[in-house]
Formats: structure tokens, sequence, C-alpha cells
């Protein structure tokens, strides 16, 4: 479905000199597979979600999306952005359609559509409500909403629960879980926690900062649907250590003494 | 206190008229009052709808284009260091003494304040709305119609707000140098004919049609732009 094959990123830094966000990163996603990237800050992952995005162009190598190059945003891939960047002035019933509206693939039932996704989002009886009449939670409910309604076959997720509390952003990734089972789209999902990272994907993608390159690739075979009791069985612990112990180092992987989140 | 002090210390009319006389001067010719506050009305309007008329799509050239804010800015930094009073009666000679020279000083006076919020609102679209319009593979028009303009309303209001009330003094200062109608002329020829209370009535008048103009383009953003004037329920937090 996605294949990113030797990509690197280059940009030019605001003193004039170059500054390499990606180094030569190859990586496949199936087609509904869930994959989470986690890294320091500065490891370039939110770069490698543009480039898949068709937002920025790659330096070198090539992103394909079912054997196409991605040059430009394509219809079939949708973005929710750490910030849920929902427009001031629409409800959130506009604020949903609005991609659908501005790409004129709006049709007469797009807004039914809209209207089940946000019940199923929890936000039923909200759709007429300015954003800042509603939680930081609920505005990135209803971002994640304005990008499922577009179908996408790529949903690329850029730290989307980076900005809640703990309490909210655990709800939310049961939510996610849930809303992805009922539709099942590959998922590129950045974040820097681990635990949210092994709960949530099928594999965890892990890169270094400066330049970013994928260190490891770690496959999570807990059973789905995912709950938080399996933080506790030893997949998850033996998921979490060895992603901790490629970014602290061996510090990190000694014991339970490091904390990620 | 006005009143008061007026009587009680004697403070002769042409220093300081009391309330009461300037009210009984400006009833007394009430139908030239209001006919000189028709004429000024009207040039203050023209003045205000030719800046916004203007003003909206030189923010967007400004706004779309660093080429055209560094060569456009300098030249609108320069009408506003030019003053006014001293440009009127050169339009007016140049133009002639009817209505458009007294607009334009008028729209001189209240559009700048209107192109630097619109600027400032365009500007200040954030960069992940613009990206969404990307992604949504929206273009330069579509992106400023859809997202840079809606995010630029509050600011252009604010624009609007000082805008409405400097087109009224926009329109006195044309009327100063060149004009047979409106209170700019009515305070010139009540001043030179002696009659300093007629004189604060027109005033008096011109201060409660620049509140009145405020006031309307604040109605016009509460009924037309509720969710820009910021008077909504706060957030209901995380």
């Amino acid at each position: 479905m996605i294949r990113i094959e030797r990509v690197s990123k280059t940009f030019r830094g605001r003193d004039g000199g170059a500054v390499e966000a990606l180094r030569e990163v190859s990586l496949e996603v199936a087609a509904g597979e869930f994959v989470a990237i986690v890294g320091a800050s500065g490891c370039g992952k939110s770069t490698l979600l543009r480039l898949v995005a068709g937002l920025v162009p790659a330096s070198s190598g090539t992103v394909m999306l079912d054997g196409a190059v991605v040059r430009e945003p394509r219809a079939e891939t949708a973005m929710v952005f750490q910030a849920p960047t929902l427009l001031p002035w629409a409800d959130v019933l506009r604020n949903v359609t609005f991609p659908l509206r501005l790409m004129r693939r709006a049709d007469s039932g797009t807004e039914d559509r809209a209207r089940a996704l946000l019940a199923m989002a929890g936000l039923a009886g909200f759709e007429n409500r300015l954003p800042r009449e509603l939680s930081g939670g609920m505005q990135q409910r209803v971002s994640i909403c304005r990008a499922l309604l577009q179908e996408p076959r790529v949903l690329l997720m850029d730290e989307p629960f980076g900005a809640l509390d703990a309490l909210t952003r655990e709800e939310m990734s049961l939510e996610l879980l849930r809303l992805w089972a009922a539709r099942r789209m590959a998922v590129l999902f950045v974040t820097h926690s681990i635990p949210e990272a092994v709960l949530l994907a099928d594999r965890v993608v892990v890169m270094s900062p400066r330049p970013g390159r994928v260190v490891d690739v770690v496959e999570v075979g807990l059973p789905r649907p995912r709950s938080f009791d399996q933080e506790g069985s030893d997949e998850f612990q033996r998921c979490a250590q060895r992603i901790r112990a490629h970014i602290f180092g061996e510090r990190g992987a000694g014991g339970g003494a490091a904390r990620a989140a | 206190m006005w009143e008061a002090s007026c009587r009680l210390f004697g403070i002769r009319e042409f220093i300081l008229p009391a309330p009461s006389a300037i009210w009984a001067a400006t009833v007394a010719v009430w139908p030239t009052v209001l006919g000189h506050t028709w004429a000024t009305f009207l040039t203050a309007m023209g003045g205000f709808l030719a800046s916004v008329v203007i003003s909206l799509p030189l923010a967007m050239l400004i706004a779309a284009s660093p080429t055209i804010s560094a060569a456009v800015y300098p030249l609108l930094v320069v009408t506003q260091s030019i003053p006014k009073v001293a440009l009127a009666p050169i339009l007016i000679i140049a133009l002639g003494a009817n209505e458009v020279p007294r607009i334009i000083v008028t729209f001189l006076v209240a559009f700048f304040p209107l192109v630097v919020g619109a600027v400032a609102g365009l500007l200040a679209t954030p960069p992940e709305l613009i990206e969404l319009g990307r992604a949504c593979r929206a273009g330069k028009v579509q992106e400023l119609l859809r997202i840079r303009l809606p995010y630029a309303v509050p600011f252009v209001f604010g624009g609007l707000k000082v805008a409405a009330a400097l087109s009224v003094v926009g329109a006195v200062v044309a009327e100063f140098v060149g004009a047979d109608a409106g209170l700019g002329y009515l305070i010139q020829t009540s001043m030179s004919f002696f009659r300093p209370s007629l004189a604060y009535g027109a005033v008096v008048i011109l201060a409660l049609m620049g509140i009145l103009m405020f006031w309307a383009v604040e109605l016009v953003e509460r009924v037309f732009f509720p969710w820009s004037s910021g008077a909504g329920q706060p957030a209901m937090g995380a």
C-alpha cells in the first residue's frame, strides 16, 4: 500500500545551512495495517508523515502509494494534526464536512454520514456547536471524524493525542482503535509515547534523531481487540523494553526505573 | 458640573459655553444643523466605503506576496505621514470643489488601520490550517477564500471599527478646507460669525456620529459573524 524507498530529506535551515531531517528511510505499510512511529523529538517523524501526505517533496528516494509516486496531496490520504486545527467560524458539522466540500466530493449523503460518525465518536448533539465551545479532547475527536469522513485508505496521524491530558489520551486511544476496527485503513501514527505506540500498533517503527533513520521495527504480537489490561502482559513489556533500549540506550533497558510517557 | 462652573465663574461664551447654551443654539437652527449633519454623514460613509472597497483587495495582495508587500507598504506609510489637512486643498484645486476630493481625503485618513488589520489577519492564519487546506488539495484561490479570509474576519473588524471612527475625522478635515455644507463647515462659519455655542453643538454631534458608526460596525459583526466577536461562552475546559 505505502512504500517508502530510501527517502532522504534535507531542509535549508534558518541560518542558511542544511539540516538533514531524514536519511535513507525505507518502510512498507500494508493495507489496513496500523504502524506507529516513535522517536525522540527531532528524529524527523513528522517530516516522514508529511512526505507520505505529499505536503513536502523528498530530497531523494520515492514515496509510493498503490504503486504511484506521491508528488502532491492525494484523495486517498487524510491527515490528523497534533492540534485539532478546526475552523473557528464553522460549527462541528461543517468542520467535519469541510475537506469534502473543499474537494467538491460532498454529496447528499455526506451530512448523514458525518452525523453518524460524530455519534460514533460520542459527539451526538454537538453538531451545531462552535469549536471553542468544546473541550480539547472533543475538538480532537472532531478532527479525527473530519479525517475519517474522507474515507481515506491511508490515515496519517501526527501526535494526535499529544496535546491532551493523560486520561483523555487513554480514552481516545481505545476510541481510535474502535473507529479503525470498523473501517480498517492503513494508519501511520506518530507519537512519542512508547506505551501508546505498543497498545495501538501492529508494528512500531523506532527512529533515531539527527538525521532521522529507522533503527528498528518491532512487531507487536498482542491479540486484538486491544485493551489496557494487556499492558501487564509479557509481550507488551518485551516490546516496550526493546523500544526503550533503542531510544535511551542501555540505561532504559536495564530495569523498570526509566519511564517514558 | 460643566454647567455649574460656567454659571458660577461667569466663564464667557467664547471660552466655554454652558451645555444649556450649546443646546439652545443648536436647537434654534435645527433644520440647518440636520442638513449639515447629513452632508458630513454622507462624506464619512463615502470615505468609509471607499476604504473598505480598496483596503481589502489591497490587503489580499500584500498578504499574497512579500514582493508586493515590500513595494506597497512604504507607499502606504508615506500616505500616512502626509498631513491630510495639507493635502486637502491641493486635492480640491485638482479635482474641483465637489464631493470627490472630500471622499478621497476621508479615505486617506481612514483606510490605513483597515489595511494593517486585514493583512495581520490574513498572515495570522495558523500554518496547520494552511496545511489542512493543502492536504485537501486546495489551490491558492481556495486557500484565500475558504481559509485565510474567514480567519482574518475578526482582525478586519478591528480595523473597520477604527476606520469608522476615523472616517468622521476625515470628513471634517475635508470640510474645513473646501465645502459649503457639513458639520466641519458649520464649525468654521459659526466661529467666524462668533457663535461658539453652535460650534460646540456641531462637535458634540460629530462625537455622536463617530460612536454610532463604531456601534454599527460592531452590530454587523455580532449579527453576521458571531464567532468573531469573542462574546461566546469560554471553552468548557479539557
